[in-house]
């Protein structure tokens, strides 16, 4: 979840507010946006704020997060907050061989901005937030900020062949080329693999052909190096989505108006492109229109199992931020800020009209439906089994199914059988889904060598196998292993358990002698049940098992298809 | 006046015997007791103060295997002297071993040993080993104090010498067998039992009670014997080995009791395997294919086969297909972005149990009204710590009615946190999850920890349920069920869950 620092001071000044460090305070009204304080120090006067919403990158800012709680804490600051934008001669030009690699851009000029020191941090964070979310890790769009002052309009949106063009990159000082940028800056280890493998790259210049930046990897060092003196800024933002560009390029300027700034429009040239299909060949960007989306009023209270009048409503959405266009008796029409970016569905006004209510003023009720309970329709059977491992003096593990291979088999001298694996797995003792149990159990055992004996213990739970005929092309079966080790264990000892759960479920069944290394030669066999169905296998540990499980006392163990058994059963019922 | 009981008085006559103070051991020879009887019999008689017990830690040299057959057969030295004297006392130093049946690897050891105890000259230019003369004709002045503690050992029933006890030339001795690895010095306890003047009494004075029988057999029971003897009083103080139950591990039972309320509360199980499509993990519950936490630093994928068959969902994929483009027939915006059926198929391990209820969902035969309840293992990739684990339980369900509505949803989370959780009161909070609007955090207060967040929920939102076939409200509502145990069984860890420890499950009590 994305968290931000907010200066504390700075916030209630934003809200007006005066809350004296009162944390629970400050809670219940980051409740409203979803947010809660993780942390604070009084020193710094920091609040580390935490948001639940990870579709609300308007938040992410001191100035955002004042402008979503506004109308909460005061009456008076209810609705949008309007920004205004004048036209500005700066154009951009892009070039139609952009269309597969990074088709969209989107711009805006900001004049007479006072960027002090904390300001550039805010807006750092911001443009880093939003280039990891919204903009998905710059793959999907990302931010760009320069010094407007000593670039030369119009700009042109193109692109290089990487080994034919050279600059120095941001926070360097000698020329290098694409390619060595993508190498050995930070930025292009980092986000290089976005454009790396195509063989022309995304690239901005000026009129007078210099530089701008590489996106969406780094800026060069001369037009793109934002300092407190810089009081005209261009910003802007590439991406593959033009939606998103348009989005993230809002979020940035209007929290640069907030600081003071004046924001004017470019005007964005696009090729003549059947690719580019709806989006206008001549589009002005930044674009602060209100949205419209119609709020059925009687579905609303259906979904909130209230009775609001449509004046409440208004007052409601007004709370939350938004304003109203027009209302009729059975809709409102709601005008949504450029900034909420969030809202996809007439669902999310009403989730803001609740919480503008208050959810606990809302009388929570118990609905009766006239529905029956029940377990899994194996359950009984397998709490059975259970309890019947319980009964013979079996303690219950429960272990994780992710395990790995040294484990499952090299350890415990199983045949490699197939399993599922994983693709990115995060620690080595975690690659693979269990096809077994008794492995899981010999492990138990040599976490335990220091534990009094006798050690008997059980599991029962699930192993996956890999099935090309089913949907998710696994097959997953309810299992149950025993495992019993102390100075005198042996096969007649295990034989005397399963016989007695295997009698206990009403199956006839067999052993047959059987060769399997992770028991002794001679004292293995098969389980057979309804006279050729094998469903499990018996046997005392060996030796060289043992050994490699640092196990110094004798064991025996079983295991079996519990789901066989339980399918059987329930076959039988029907 | 002191009753005496029949072991009782063996052991203080043992004791007698041997000048009223003596071991264990040597008492089991005098009392002809086993050495669990002189012990119990030892701690009611000083119970009584007829004798006290005192513990002594003593040195004790032992013979080793190597130690053993030298004992018996006497040193690889002796073995080439006897040789030598029986070929007269001059002998070739190969003649000689043969002789002795000295293997290849022990004739410069034995030749050694010969020198360094002066028994014999070597001439190394012709290879014979002569004896000196003193020995020619008197073999046993060569004997020393290293074979004589040899012997002692080996005479002695249990192979082994109180250091103590040897006079101080032989400790020396000791020493030196042992750098030749033929004895080992260990520290031994040896308890010693030894009269007190009341004892003394006892015996002399003591009552002598009639033999009593300490295990009442079936053949006293059947033949009516019992009634003529006495059943021994045992000390019922007195502690008992260990016992160990087979008990149901205390994570599970916990779940089978929350499995067990909402199946009273009218829930219906669901099943479903680990194994998913993104089809049903993510896209049906309007998570978008490039939504982070699709990454795979979020995400376990499957190595092989890395695709699901999503092919006998085609009606549905469409819907989402659309709804997540342009919001279809949903009345949704849609996320705006190409939707592709390759990332719908990708094989990942289920990362929360709401795909079970998208599952539910899609089914042609769903009942209206229905109550749906799932315990699903769930797999991320995290680092494991006191608060994650990389796999864990989720309790989660829907409840599916055309009436239901946010003040139903907040009665639900209610009507948990009072049965399952225990709690007094409870408050909600807005929420977020992709799937739901409005969404419900349920933070519920329980005497003795506070206000806990213990559960989520929200309504299906009309992009979720549309493309599955339903148009009426869903609940959804999941329960933080690893927190709730924990706080349960007052464990701090979350890791304790799959700890893997024996004796914590032994001793974890019922809670």
């Amino acid at each position: 979840m994305p968290t931000i620092d907010i200066e504390y001071k700075e916030l209630e000044q934003l809200l007006h507010i005066e809350l004296n460090w009162d944390m629970e305070k400050l809670d219940d009204i980051l409740a409203y946006v979803k947010a809660e304080v993780k942390g604070y120090n009084k020193q710094d006067e920091t609040v580390n704020i935490e948001f639940k919403d990870t579709n609300r990158p308007d938040l992410w800012s001191a100035e955002g997060l004042a402008r979503a709680l506004k109308g909460f804490v005061n009456s008076q600051q209810r609705g949008i907050k309007q920004y205004s934008i004048a036209k500005s001669e700066v154009e951009v030009f892009v070039s139609r061989d952009l269309y597969d690699i990074r088709p969209y851009i989107a711009c805006a000029v900001i004049k007479e901005v006072h960027l002090s020191d904390a300001i550039i941090r805010g807006l750092m964070h911001l443009q880093e937030k939003l280039d990891q979310t919204c903009g998905r890790g710059r793959r999907k769009a990302s931010i760009g900020v320069y010094n407007l002052d000593l670039i030369k309009p119009p700009i042109e949106y193109t692109v290089v062949k990487p080994h034919e063009v050279e600059f120095t990159p941001l926070g360097f000082t000698e020329d290098m080329t694409l390619n060595d940028i993508l190498e050995v800056h930070p930025k292009g280890c980092e986000y290089g693999h976005i454009i790396k493998y195509n063989a022309l790259y995304p690239m901005l210049f000026d009129s007078e052909g210099r530089i701008l930046s590489l996106p969406p990897i780094i800026n060069s060092n001369d037009l793109g190096k934002v300092t407190e003196k810089s009081q005209n800024l261009l910003v802007e933002v590439t991406g593959t989505s033009h939606k998103t560009v348009l989005n993230m390029l809002n979020l940035v300027v209007t929290m640069l108006i907030d600081r003071g700034g004046k924001a004017y429009t470019t005007t964005i040239h696009y090729p003549e492109d059947s690719n580019y299909g709806t989006v206008q060949k001549q589009e002005i960007t930044p674009n602060f229109d209100n949205q419209h989306l119609q709020l059925n009023i009687e579905y609303t209270n259906k979904i909130l199992g209230l009775e609001l009048t449509s004046n409440r409503m208004v007052e409601l959405l007004q709370t939350a931020g938004f304003n109203i266009e027009k209302t009729s008796i059975t809709d409102i029409e709601v005008l949504i800020p450029c900034y909420r970016t969030d809202i996809m569905h007439q669902v999310d006004l009403i989730e803001d009209i609740a919480i503008a209510y208050g959810y606990n003023n809302i009388k929570p009720n118990w609905q009766e439906l006239p529905t029956v309970g029940r377990a899994k329709q194996d359950q009984q059977l397998i709490n059975h089994a259970r309890d019947l491992m319980i009964g013979l003096g079996f303690q219950e593990i429960l272990n994780t199914t992710l395990t790995n291979k040294e484990t499952l088999f090299n350890k415990t001298n199983r045949p490699l059988t197939p399993h599922i694996e994983i693709r990115n797995p995060k620690v080595i003792t975690m690659t693979c889904l269990r096809n077994a149990l008794l492995p899981g159990l010999l492990e138990v055992l040599s976490n335990n060598q220091s534990v009094e004996f006798p050690q008997k213990i059980y599991e029962q739970g699930k192993v996956i196998h890999p099935d090309q005929t089913s949907e998710t092309k696994t097959l997953e079966e309810e299992h149950l292993a025993a495992i019993t080790t102390h100075p005198m264990a042996g096969f007649s000892e295990i034989k005397a358990v399963l016989d007695s759960f295997l009698s206990n479920f009403d199956v006839q069944w067999q052993i047959k002698q059987a060769s399997q290394p992770t028991f002794i030669e001679g004292r293995t066999g098969r389980i057979i049940i309804n006279g050729d169905q094998e469903i499990g296998v018996i046997g005392e540990i060996s030796p060289q098992v043992l050994e490699n499980w640092k196990l110094e006392n004798p064991a025996a163990a079983f295991e079996i298809n519990l789901q066989r058994i339980i399918n059987n059963k329930l076959a039988n019922k029907k | 006046m002191v009753e005496l009981r029949v072991q009782e008085h063996q052991v203080l006559l043992g004791l007698e015997k041997n000048g009223g103070k003596a071991s264990v051991e040597q008492l089991m020879v005098a009392s002809n007791l086993p050495d669990a009887a002189v012990m119990r019999n030892a701690l009611t008689l000083q119970e009584n103060a007829l004798l006290n017990i005192h513990a002594a830690t003593q040195n004790v040299i032992k013979l080793t295997e190597e130690g053993k057959a030298y004992a018996r057969e006497g040193l690889p030295e002796r073995k080439l002297f006897r040789a030598i004297a029986e070929m007269g006392g001059e002998a070739d130093l190969k003649e000689a071993a043969k002789k002795a049946g000295l293997p290849a690897e022990f004739i410069q050891i034995a030749l050694g040993w010969v020198i360094r105890k002066k028994w014999a000259i070597f001439f190394g230019q012709n290879n014979r080993v002569k004896l000196l003369d003193e020995f020619l004709d008197n073999f046993a002045a060569s004997h020393g104090k290293d074979e004589e503690l040899l012997e002692q050992l080996i005479n002695n029933g249990d192979e082994q010498v109180i250091v103590d006890e040897l006079n101080v030339s032989m400790r020396g001795e000791a020493e030196q067998l042992k750098k030749r690895k033929l004895v080992v010095i260990e520290l031994k306890t040896t308890r010693f039992l030894q009269i007190t003047k009341e004892g003394k009494t006892a015996l002399l004075e003591g009552k002598m009670v009639e033999p009593e029988v300490t295990q009442l057999t079936p053949e006293l029971i059947i033949t009516g014997k019992w009634r003529s003897v006495k059943l021994q009083k045992y000390n019922i103080e007195a502690p008992v080995t260990k016992f160990w139950p087979g008990k149901k591990h205390p994570y599970l039972s916990f779940l089978d009791n929350v499995r067990e309320k909402l199946v009273t509360l009218g829930f219906q199980e669901m099943t479903g395997t680990s194994v998913e499509t993104c089809l049903f993990n993510f896209d049906a519950l309007n998570i978008p294919q490039d939504h982070p936490a699709r990454e795979p630093s979020d995400i376990y994928y499957v190595k092989e086969p890395t695709r699901g068959d999503i092919g006998c969902h085609r009606e549905i994929v469409e819907r989402i297909k659309e709804t997540h483009e342009n919001g279809g027939q949903t009345g949704s915006t849609g996320w705006g972005y190409p939707y592709t059926f390759e990332a719908a198929q990708s094989l990942i391990l289920r990362g929360h149990g709401t795909c079970l209820s998208a599952r539910t969902l899609k089914n042609k035969e769903l009942q209206v009204p229905s109550k749906y309840f799932s315990i699903a293992r769930v797999y991320r990739p995290e680092v494991v710590d006191r608060t994650h684990l990389s796999e864990f339980n989720q309790i989660e369900g829907i409840i599916i009615d055309p009436n239901l509505n946010l003040k139903d949803l907040l009665g639900v989370l209610g009507r948990f946190a009072t049965e399952i959780a225990g709690a007094s009161k409870v408050r909600f909070k807005p929420d977020y999850f992709p799937f739901t609007e409005p969404s419900v955090e349920l933070s519920a207060y329980k005497e003795g920890y506070g206000w806990i967040e213990f559960g989520g929920s929200g309504i299906f939102r009309p992009e979720v349920t549309h493309p599955l076939g339903v148009d009426i409200p869903v609940i959804a509502w999941g329960l933080g069920v690893d927190r709730l145990f924990m706080m349960h069984s007052g464990i701090e860890d979350i890791r304790t869950i799959f700890c893997q420890d024996i004796n914590w499950l032994r001793k974890k009590q019922v809670t």
